[in-house]
């Protein structure tokens, strides 16, 4: 009982700064340059300028969307970094980016150089094969290596090829491994039969919905939202696992006040029904998934030490 | 979903797409609506010398995606506006051809040899009847070839074609266009390297921007929209500025040449030059088809096989040259009907063949949702494929403005000659400027408009050292997807060294590559001394 | 000196200057400035570097020089000379000021205005509102049209000035009036 009162003292106090933030003070200084570290024309993107219109909307702000696109977000963190911290700059990456890629580009930035925001939805990453090639579990597959069939397996960055490699090794079968631009590039390259199989990060949704895809795994520490019974990483006997979320940063050391009231808006839109960007954030990305503030900026920070983990393992 | 339900959406997408107005309960689509502007402006630009249908293209776009947003809605108001300059130009650039003996495009350069005796004759307006016949035609049976080949083409290379036969593809696109266009085999390769090289500028698959002298400012890379407006338009600007600035305008003003006798276009003329426009618009969607060639060449080879069928069958009759309507129709079909067989690689290949091409990738990739290649042409059964009903949408689009052409095209045609008279010294600052902002408004930095103008230099002085600039553009764009689909066909393969060689489609092709390089070095060369 | 002996002098300079330019990627850019090889072995699998495209990049370009130099004539054309680079330097002079115009009006033209009326302006909170963001472009657009014009017709007259006013002004009408989301030069970079 005293939890359950705690938990709901907690819920309304949250209830309450989140409401309460908008109405803070602060409003940003000018109009808001919004960096955008997905082509042009993808549900990211889309989100993004979703996310602008329906603050513009409602609370009278102004953004200037541009891309800033290219190696995993870490052009657009390099473009970031060294502009004004007042808030009017922000940008969005996923936390992949300020992880496993800032680790490997090893460009002389931490999560440090940078202020987290706060997320809105997290991926749906599958590992997914078209569904006329007859496997219905992963097992399938192992099994269609394992008798000599040399399969093809697509990602869209660098730690998910690791990912990809681990998989393989953890199941004793050797995939080769192609990495494209995009979970786009991955679906069609299914669709086209240049790939056997490959990881899909929410944009399978409607063609494992129509039978034409199927999730064989989920990437993720817990299952598919859309195919609950495919197995895990973990149950795959692969120790990591590819969560991440899209998030909002800016440079570092933007004032609390600023990053709060950007994070509470942000926050707000995505989670409201009837919100433009909460439609397309329900539609491909399973539903909005907030974390904000220091809390995001330790899981960031806890990300870009862990990278070290999975580069060496599938180094070996 | 069969063939025929996607064609009727794709028809329906244009037709029943947003709407822009009413008229009289009858919803008008913002599509047809941007069609029609779009073909207007492309007559008035084609009719304008020192302007171009890809110029028109080129400033237009940032303002297109503005309006239009980044949505798939986007692509057809978008490409059907850049269709219909594409056209407009097309049927434009024989209008000052024909009144002032200066050819509003390039490709309409053979089109003053007769209709400007036409029109000294005092035969103006049926000059221009006759070529806007011949265009309209040409261009119609273009398209009609395009539709028919595109989505088997498209259907054949993704059955047949796995990942090493398609760089190898890629590889051999590469190697005609270097070895064909142009005087000189070895300056077609050396704007294709160059074009290559800007491409791999801080793309690659490194965290680090390879190339970047590790400058900020070079770590995205160059963007597309600097080097091909950079190059195409930039340049050939800087090119005629320096030439105006020596001459110090000479030209002055030019006196239209009075006009008499029977202007109208008869059955009989019709029938006339039936066989030309015939015969040109096979040669011209032939040479369309293949990537790179382009219709100065379609119209040169149409009008000198016009001129020997001429001078064969019809010795009495005014020879080539010398004011004969047939010399127009020959010219005109053939440069008309580049344009749709144009989009037969872009369509079913993703590879662009000339300029105008160019701008409808660079569309399709700044609006996303739509990437041209064989993976539009996926007939799905239970899903829509919303890539293939754009594709049909473009289809129809392009049919729409052939009929805006048939109908409306002539009239406009006849009363944009006053284009000349804008001075080109004026006009082209303002090109240049208006070039530069349309980058700035997409990039948002001055660096962009920086690699803009050395891109422009770089056209400049290709132009002057007769180095064909088209690999350069066609080489930046397929670059990156070059090494893309190498790199992935060689993880594909499991580390193969040889996947280009190993399967028996991509070896042809590779064969082929080398075989139109070595055969192009035999050609003779221009020497023009 | 024939127009013929101008041309194949030209190609000869092109063709060295490519297979130098070449030699330089391959051997000092290319190695110096990419991450990783020609090919790499990453997680067990051999996969292509970054530094092999732009290689054969530089190798198309040195061939074309090859093929240039051992073919001599090329296509008809008038080569490159002084007066060529002449024009070059001043066209790009003429650029320099214009982008610098761009560039500095508003930043300054805001910082005298805080001067003059005591209150702390900064132009970067004022490049999205009119009129301040247009300053710039408006200096700096018509600066770049008149020069132009001008350097043809050899003199700059009063219409010279009022045309490119009148075109950038239109540029305005057509590129920001209608948009939120389009920043004119320089709004982007302040």
């Amino acid at each position: 009982m005293r939890t359950m009162l705690k938990s709901a003292v907690a819920a309304l106090a949250g209830l309450v700064l989140a409401t309460a933030a908008p109405a803070s003070d602060w409003t940003p200084p000018g109009p808001v340059k919004l960096m955008i570290a997905f082509a042009a024309g993808g549900g990211a993107d889309t989100q993004a300028r979703l996310i602008a219109e329906d603050l513009e909307a409602k609370l009278g702000w102004s953004f200037i969307p541009e891309q800033v696109t290219g190696k995993g977000g870490m052009n657009l963190a390099m473009a970031i970094k060294d502009m004004p911290n007042d808030g009017s700059v922000i940008g969005m990456v996923v936390t992949e980016t300020l992880g496993y890629n800032m680790r490997v580009a090893d460009a002389g930035v931490t999560p440090d150089d940078f202020t987290a925001i706060t997320t809105t939805a997290g991926f749906q990453m599958g590992v997914v094969s078209l569904a006329s090639k007859g496997w219905t579990t992963f097992a399938d597959v192992v099994e269609a290596a394992k008798s000599g069939e040399a399969l093809r397996f697509g990602t869209m960055s660098p730690r998910l090829s690791d990912l990809a490699y681990l998989l393989g090794k953890a199941n004793g079968v050797e995939f080769n491994i192609v990495q494209v631009k995009g979970g786009r590039a991955v679906m069609n390259g299914v669709n086209a039969g240049d790939m056997d199989l490959g990881f899909m990060a929410g944009i399978q949704g409607k063609g494992v919905a129509a039978g034409d895809l199927v999730n064989l795994a989920s990437a993720l520490s817990e299952p598919l939202k859309q195919t609950p019974e495919a197995p895990t990483f973990a149950d795959l006997g692969v120790e990591f696992v590819a969560d991440g979320y899209f998030t909002f940063i800016g440079p570092a050391g933007m004032p609390t006040e600023a990053r709060d009231a950007l994070a509470a808006a942000i926050a707000e839109a995505v989670s409201t029904e009837g919100m433009k960007s909460h439609g397309i954030i329900a539609k491909a990305f399973g539903g909005p998934a907030v974390i904000a503030g220091d809390e995001l900026q330790a899981l960031v920070a806890a990300d870009f030490e862990a990278a070290g983990a999975l580069l060496e393992a599938a180094s070996e | 979903m069969g063939a025929l339900d996607y064609i009727w959406l794709g028809i329906a997408a244009v037709f029943q797409g947003p709407e822009l107005f009413s008229v009289a309960g009858v919803g008008i689509s913002v599509t047809l609506v941007m069609i029609l502007a779009g073909f207007l402006l492309g007559i008035v630009v084609g009719a304008t010398p020192g302007l171009a249908g890809p110029m028109a293209m080129a400033i237009s776009l940032p303002v297109l995606i503005s309006i239009f947003g980044f949505t798939p809605d986007a692509l057809l108001p978008v490409m059907g506006f850049l269709i219909g300059v594409m056209k407009g130009a097309t049927i434009g650039g024989a209008v000052p051809a024909i009144l002032f003996n200066t050819p509003g495009t390039p490709d309409a350069y053979m089109t003053t040899l007769d209709g400007h005796p036409m029109a000294q004759a005092g035969q103006a307006k049926k000059a221009l009847k006759i070529a806007h016949v011949s265009s309209a035609a040409g261009d119609t049976f273009s398209d009609i070839v395009l539709i028919l080949c595109a989505p088997f083409l498209a259907i054949l290379v993704e059955a047949y074609l796995d990942l090493p036969e398609k760089t190898a593809l890629l590889i051999l696109s590469l190697a005609f266009i270097a070895a064909v266009i142009g005087g000189s085999v070895g300056k077609g390769i050396i704007s294709m390297g160059l074009g290559l090289l800007a491409a791999y500028v801080a793309t690659g698959e490194d965290f680090y921007p390879r190339l970047s002298l590790g400058s900020q400012t070079l770590a995205q890379g160059f963007p597309i929209a600097t080097a091909i407006l950079g190059v195409l338009i930039l340049g050939e600007v800087f090119k005629s500025l320096e030439d105006l600035w020596r001459d110090h305008r000479s030209a002055g003003p030019r006196a239209e040449p009075g006009q008499s006798g029977d202007q109208a276009l008869r059955w009989t003329d019709i029938r006339r030059i039936a066989p030309y426009i015939g015969r040109s618009a096979v040669i011209g969607t032939v040479i369309g088809a293949l990537p790179g060639i382009g219709s100065t060449l379609a119209a040169t080879l149409g009008y000198t096989a016009g001129s020997r069928r001429h001078a064969r069958r019809r010795p009495g009759s005014t020879p080539f040259g010398k004011g004969a309507p047939e010399g127009i129709a020959a010219t005109e079909a053939a440069n008309s009907s580049v344009s749709g067989a144009n989009l037969i690689p872009v369509l079913s290949l993703g590879i662009p063949g000339n300029a105008a091409a160019v701008f409808l990738i660079l569309a399709a990739e700044s609006i996303g949702g739509f990437n041209p290649g064989p993976s539009v042409f996926r007939f799905t059964a239970d899903t829509v494929n919303p890539e293939l009903v754009v594709a049909f949408g473009l289809f129809t689009a392009m049919m729409v403005a052939n009929l805006l052409n048939w109908t409306i095209g002539g009239a406009f045609m006849r009363v944009v000659g006053v284009m000349i008279r804008v001075p080109k010294h004026i006009l082209l600052p303002i090109v240049l400027t208006l070039t530069l902002t349309a980058i700035y408004v997409q990039e948002a930095r001055i660096s962009a408009m920086w690699f803009a103008i050395g891109f422009g230099i770089l056209g400049y002085l290709m132009r002057r050292l007769g180095i064909s600039h088209l690999p350069f553009v066609i080489a930046f764009i397929l670059g990156g997807k070059l090494e893309d689909t190498a790199r992935q066909a060689f993880a594909a393969t499991g580390g193969d060294a040889w996947f280009l060689v190993t399967s028996p489609i991509a070896a042809v092709f590779m064969a082929l590559a080398v075989a139109v390089v070595a055969l192009s070095l035999r050609k003779p060369q221009e020497v023009k001394a | 000196m024939t127009a013929r002996t101008a041309i194949a002098r030209t190609n000869l300079y092109l063709a060295l200057g490519c297979i130098a330019f070449a030699l330089m990627l391959a051997f000092l850019w290319i190695p110096l400035d990419t991450n990783s090889g020609l090919i790499e072995k990453v997680r067990r699998q051999v996969t292509i570097g970054d530094a092999l495209a732009p290689t054969l990049a530089a190798f198309m370009i040195g061939l074309g020089g090859v093929l240039v130099l051992f073919q001599g004539r090329g296509a008809a054309q008038d080569g490159i000379g002084g007066r060529n680079l002449g024009f070059l330097a001043r066209l790009l002079a003429g650029i320099a000021i214009a982008f610098a115009l761009m560039r500095w009006t508003g930043p300054g033209v805001v910082w005298l205005a805080g001067l003059v009326s005591d209150q702390e302006l900064t132009y970067r909170a004022l490049r999205d509102t009119a009129p301040w963001k247009y300053l710039g472009f408006l200096t700096g657009g018509s600066f770049l049209i008149a020069a132009l014009i001008a350097a043809v017709e050899g003199r700059v007259t009063g219409r010279t000035v009022v045309i490119a006013v009148c075109a950038v002004l239109v540029l305005i009408a057509l590129y920001d009036l209608p948009f939120d989301d389009l920043l004119l030069p320089p709004n982007g970079d302040v």
